[in-house]
Parts: structure tokens; C-alpha cells; sequence
């Protein structure tokens, strides 16, 4: 009950502050609506179906090029991390793409992909790679020796010593490149929706500027702000189910 | 014949030297420890032994060995049936089950055995890594400090328990620890190792069964003091 109304007691306030600025006459209500105009705008979204529409054109973009660019990243961290020679070959390359901005390459995806959903799968994709391969790397660099060591002692199968040592050893960090991932797939997904989409809570809150919909611009923001605080806690909730130990493991 | 057999063993690491000059022998079913100060190259020995590192001279050892480890001993992310099972693939369903089940019971995890070590005591713990190597029937078991971090009165129930399990698997282990009276409770001969080579042996004369009264007599006193002076005035 306690952790209840400290969750809810400052959504509150705050709301009823911002009600009372917008109605006291020193903002304009056009630009600045009270949280009251904001929930109807949303009904109003909600009612037409574009809210879900646009919601499920985002979410399907965000999971499926987190998928994939978690999976490369994965995959090529743990080859860089434990292999030597893959980490010689790939580094360079992977090193000379990491300081560029995601967001830089959308035009290019653009011209090469055009505006369909592809590009934008893309687009995330090669943003939520980096940190995941990074993390993957580190995390596959930084296993104990003792833990290989007793592996090989206990079985002679390197794809078992794979899967069930080097896969889980690195998890912790695999898992911290993933949530930063998240993150990433969201700003990614509402930049590549700016240009060239038709749907999504980016697409929303952009045409929403130009018909000078604050309103509904407010109601986008706060689905995509929500839709990235659900997701971020869906994956804390997910791992934990998945892989028990891994609370424990700070101690 | 020697269960283990070492000549002239040296290994060098980036131009430093971290063994040189080793000969061992330890026989069938023999308890061998290993004590020495930190850096004198004790762990380099076992992980030359288990061909872990390069080394050169000769080392000849049965194939089949198990280590255990002071750090790392278990996979924090299995759980206690887990980790004794790990690699025990080529057996078919019922014979794991059954050997997960003995070693279990070896390590008094029963009532524990879905627990991930993170959850158990650092007693607890080594004893999973302790059956988990027996569960593979090595014919030789190397052992790092693996009591290296528990508490006095743990390591005391420890060593109790380590011994009885010998007595029954009669393993040929090579035990390295930093602890003169944990060597001469648990071993049949004590070597001591000093700035990278074996200086000193002796027998520990105490009947078998051991039990903890053996550490109260005048004679495990002198032989601990023996072993003691050995390492300290020791220069190399």
C-alpha cells in the first residue's frame, strides 16, 4: 500500500499542478493543454484506433530489430570475446562503425531500403548491435579461467562448454547490453518514423506537429514513454524468470 | 608403481619462472599435500599436473583427473543437481539420475539439491565441486585450497568429512593448501615447496581413521612445527 501511493502519489501531483498552470491563463492552452484535454485526445485515439495501430506498428518495429540485433550482437561478442583471431578480423571494422550516431545512418537506409517496415528493422538493428556486441564481448572476455578449466576436465563436448559455461558466464553481461538495447530501439524506432512512415507513435507525433495537435502530440509522447518504462520492466521481470540465479550473483 | 609421475618438471611464464626443478611421485590411492607460502608456485603445480598450462619436462598422470577449485569451484547458474550432473552427458537418463543422486547424498545436499549455490553455504558449495570431480570417478583428484575460504570451524567439519569420503572412493589426490595442520590432518606425506621447488618431505605417521583428537597430541604438534620451520627458514 505504501509503495503503492509513493508510485502514484507524485503522477498525481503532478498532473493537478500541471492542470492548474494550463487553466490559470499565464500559458497558452493551445500550446500548453491541461492533462484533462490530453486524456481526451487520447480517448479520441484510442476510440478511432489509430492509438493501437500505431502502437502495434512501433512495437512490431522495436521487437523485431531488437531481436536481430541482439542475436548478431551475441553471436559475433561471443566469437570476438573468445576467439582471438575473429577479434583481430572483425575489430577494426566493428570499431570504425561504433562512433557513428545510429540515427546518422537512417537517410542511407533509407535510400537503400526505402520506407517500408524493413528499413526501419534495420535502422534498430544496427543501432541496438553495438552495445549488445560490446557487452557480449566483454562479458565473454572476463570468465574465470577455473570455469573453463573444470568444463574441459568434466566434458569433452566445446559445444556443450559453449551452450552451458561460456553462454551463461557472459549472461549478466549479455543481458546489460540487451537493456541498453531497449533504450536504444526506442529512440531509433520514433527517429526512423519521423521520415518516411505512415505509421507509428513517431509518424503520430510528427503529423500531430503539423495539424498543431499539442494535445494528441502529448498523448503520443506519453504512450511512447510508457511503452519504453513497460518494456524495460517486462525484461527485468523476464530475466529473472528465465535465469534465477542471476539476482543472487552480486552477493 | 606411481600413480603420478613427474621428472624434472620447470614452467616458465612470459620469461618468469614459476616451477623448476620438480620430481614427484605419488602412489595408487595416496593422500599427498602440498604446502608452501603464497607465490612459492603451489597452484602452478596442479595446474601443470591437469595440463591446464605448458610446461616442459614429463609429467605422467592417469587420464581421467578432477580438479577442484578454491574460486570458482561450481556454475553459479545451475543448481546443486545441476552442477554434479554437468558432463555426465554419455551416461544414459537412469544412470545420471542415480549418480547425481549418490553424489548428492555424498555431499548431505539432499534436502538441497534444487538450490543454486549462491543460495548455499561456502561449506555447501565445496562439497558440490567435491562430488561433482567424483561423480566423474577420477583416478586422480587435485585440490586447490579448496577450504581456502571457509571459516575455522567449517573448514574443521570439512576436513572430517573430506577424510571420510576418501577412505571409501581410496582417490589418489594431491591436496594444495596453505594450512600446515589441515596437510597433516588430511595427508599420508607433506611436501613443501619453496620458491619454486620441493625442499622438504615427511611422512605424517597418524593412523587411519583420523579424527580430530589426533590434532591435540604432542606428536601432531612437533610435526606441524617441523613442517613450519621448514617453510620459514627456508632461503632461497
Amino acid at each position: 500500500m505504501k509503495r503503492f501511493l509513493w508510485f502514484t502519489l507524485p503522477i498525481v501531483l503532478t498532473l493537478v499542478l500541471w492542470e492548474i498552470i494550463s487553466r490559470s491563463g499565464f500559458v497558452s492552452p493551445a500550446l500548453f493543454p491541461p492533462p484533462s484535454k490530453v486524456a481526451v485526445a487520447l480517448w479520441g485515439m484510442i476510440t478511432a484506433g489509430t492509438l493501437f495501430s500505431d502502437l502495434r506498428a512501433s512495437l512490431w518495429r522495436i521487437v523485431a530489430g531488437l531481436f536481430v540485433g541482439s542475436a548478431v550482437g551475441i553471436f559475433i561478442g561471443l566469437l570476438t570475446g573468445r576467439m582471438k583471431s575473429f577479434a583481430n578480423a572483425l575489430s577494426p571494422i566493428i570499431q570504425i562503425l561504433r562512433p557513428l550516431p545510429p540515427v546518422a545512418i537512417i537517410p542511407l537506409v533509407i535510400v537503400w531500403f526505402g520506407i517500408d517496415d524493413g528499413a526501419k528493422i534495420f535502422s534498430i538493428a544496427f543501432a541496438v548491435f553495438f552495445p549488445v556486441w560490446i557487452n557480449t564481448h566483454i562479458g565473454a572476455r572476463q570468465i574465470p579461467q577455473a570455469f573453463l578449466w573444470g568444463a574441459k576436465l568434466l566434458t569433452a563436448s566445446s559445444m556443450k562448454i559453449f551452450r552451458e559455461v561460456i553462454f551463461p558466464a557472459a549472461l549478466p553481461f549479455i543481458i546489460a547490453g540487451v537493456r541498453t538495447g531497449i533504450a536504444i530501439a526506442f529512440i531509433m524506432v520514433f527517429v526512423s518514423e519521423l521520415a518516411g512512415a505512415s505509421s507509428g507513435l513517431g509518424y503520430r507525433i510528427s503529423i500531430t506537429h503539423l495539424a498543431y495537435r499539442i494535445d494528441e502530440m502529448i498523448a503520443a509522447l506519453i504512450m511512447l514513454g510508457a511503452l519504453g518504462a513497460i518494456a524495460d520492466q517486462l525484461f527485468v521481470f523476464g530475466t529473472r524468470k528465465l535465469f534465477p540465479w542471476i539476482k543472487f550473483s552480486s552477493k | 608403481m606411481s600413480h603420478i609421475a613427474v621428472k624434472n618438471l620447470a614452467v616458465h611464464y612470459d620469461g618468469y619462472c614459476a616451477l623448476k626443478d620438480i620430481e614427484f611421485e605419488a602412489g595408487k590411492g595416496e593422500f599427498v599435500a602440498i604446502v608452501g607460502k603464497s607465490g612459492s608456485g603451489k597452484t602452478t603445480f596442479l595446474h601443470a599436473l591437469a595440463h591446464f598450462i605448458p610446461f616442459s619436462g614429463e609429467i605422467a598422470v592417469p587420464k581421467n583427473v578432477g580438479m577442484v577449485f578454491q574460486h570458482y569451484a561450481v556454475f553459479p547458474w545451475f543448481t546443486a543437481s545441476e552442477n554434479i550432473g554437468f558432463g555426465l552427458g554419455d551416461k544414459s537418463g537412469n544412470e545420471r539420475v542415480q549418480i547425481v543422486r549418490e553424489h548428492l547424498k555424498l555431499a548431505e545436499l539432499e534436502d538441497k539439491k534444487d538450490k543454486y549455490p549462491a543460495e548455499l553455504s561456502g561449506g555447501q558449495v565445496q562439497r558440490i565441486a567435491i562430488a561433482r570431480s567424483l561423480a566423474h570417478n577420477p583416478e586422480v583428484l587435485l585440490m586447490d585450497e579448496p577450504y581456502g575460504a571457509l571459516d575455522a570451524y567449517t573448514r574443521d567439519k570439512m576436513q572430517q568429512w573430506l577424510l571420510d569420503v576418501w577412505a571409501t572412493h581410496k582417490k589418489t589426490v594431491v591436496y594444495v593448501t596453505h594450512d600446515i595442520e589441515e596437510a597433516v590432518f588430511l595427508a599420508d606425506r607433506v611436501l613443501v615447496l619453496n620458491h619454486h621447488k620441493f625442499t622438504k618431505e615427511f611422512m605424517v605417521p597418524f593412523a587411519r581413521p583420523r579424527h580430530e583428537e589426533v590434532k591435540f597430541t604432542p606428536e601432531f604438534s612437533r610435526l606441524r612445527k617441523e613442517i613450519f620451520e621448514s617453510i620459514n627458514s627456508f632461503e632461497g
